[in-house]
């Protein structure tokens, strides 16, 4: 889970793995999935027993922002 | 442990993080509720058995990572209106540091690591203000269903 200067120094990174180009993200769009309550949410009194009721919107922003790749689908299968 | 316990101690273990840039040890966690100390290593072992991002360090009590903090330093170094005293737990979460810093800015620096030079992300209230280069990506390799079984290594 690591950040890197370009898409291009992602493909060339020694450990890059064919096959796993949906892993990669632009910046814009890894900010907005760490931008729902699950995340936004952390410091409220009550984030851990609140934390099922984050997961729909969690979900439906990995969805969005990946165009429904299964790569970003945290629903059960 | 009750729902509420669990609250608890993430919130101070949490605010903890914010205020010093490193996590308290289980006897603070104690002291902070006013607990034996055996019970306040209890509740330290089922908050991190919750299934949150947080780990222990392998055979230990000491808190290892906390999302979005990390409690051993990573290349994910986090400054708060210029001041760095905290470590990201990845890239990603990196990013999600904004969040416990409301109305403050976040700067993200970091080293790509194909080639090893510098990356700077600054971030305000959940909005990237400047980005150095400006054509930063994030990677991970593995589906996000399969995260929490490959903790820290995903």
């Amino acid at each position: 889970m690591n950040l890197f200067r370009s898409k291009e120094h992602v493909k060339q990174w020694s450990q890059f793995k064919p096959g796993t180009e949906a892993g990669i993200l632009t910046l814009a769009d890894a900010m907005r999935v760490m931008s729902t309550p699950r995340h936004r949410n952390r410091l409220r009194p009550d984030y851990v027993s609140k934390l099922p009721e984050t997961v729909p919107a969690f979900v439906q922003r990995l969805l969005e922002v990946s165009g429904n790749s299964p790569f970003w689908d945290l629903r059960p299968d | 442990m009750a729902a509420d316990h669990l609250d608890r101690t993430y919130h101070y273990i949490l605010s903890t993080f914010v205020e010093r840039g490193q996590a308290p040890h289980f006897t603070e966690i104690a002291a902070k509720f006013g607990i034996p100390v055996e019970e306040g290593k209890r509740r330290l072992h089922e908050l991190m058995a919750a299934r949150l991002p947080n780990w222990l360090f392998p055979d230990t009590d000491l808190i290892a990572s906390f999302a979005p903090f990390n409690n051993l330093p990573t290349q994910y170094r986090i400054s708060v209106q210029g001041e760095q005293r905290w470590f990201a737990q990845c890239g990603l979460e990196s990013l999600a540091t904004t969040w416990m810093f409301p109305g403050k800015r976040v700067t993200v620096n970091a080293p790509c690591l194909d080639c090893g030079e510098p990356l700077c992300v600054d971030i305000l209230d959940g909005e990237i203000k400047q980005a150095d280069p400006g054509d930063i990506h994030f990677y991970v390799d593995l589906p996000i269903k399969k995260w929490y079984g490959n903790l820290p290594f995903a």
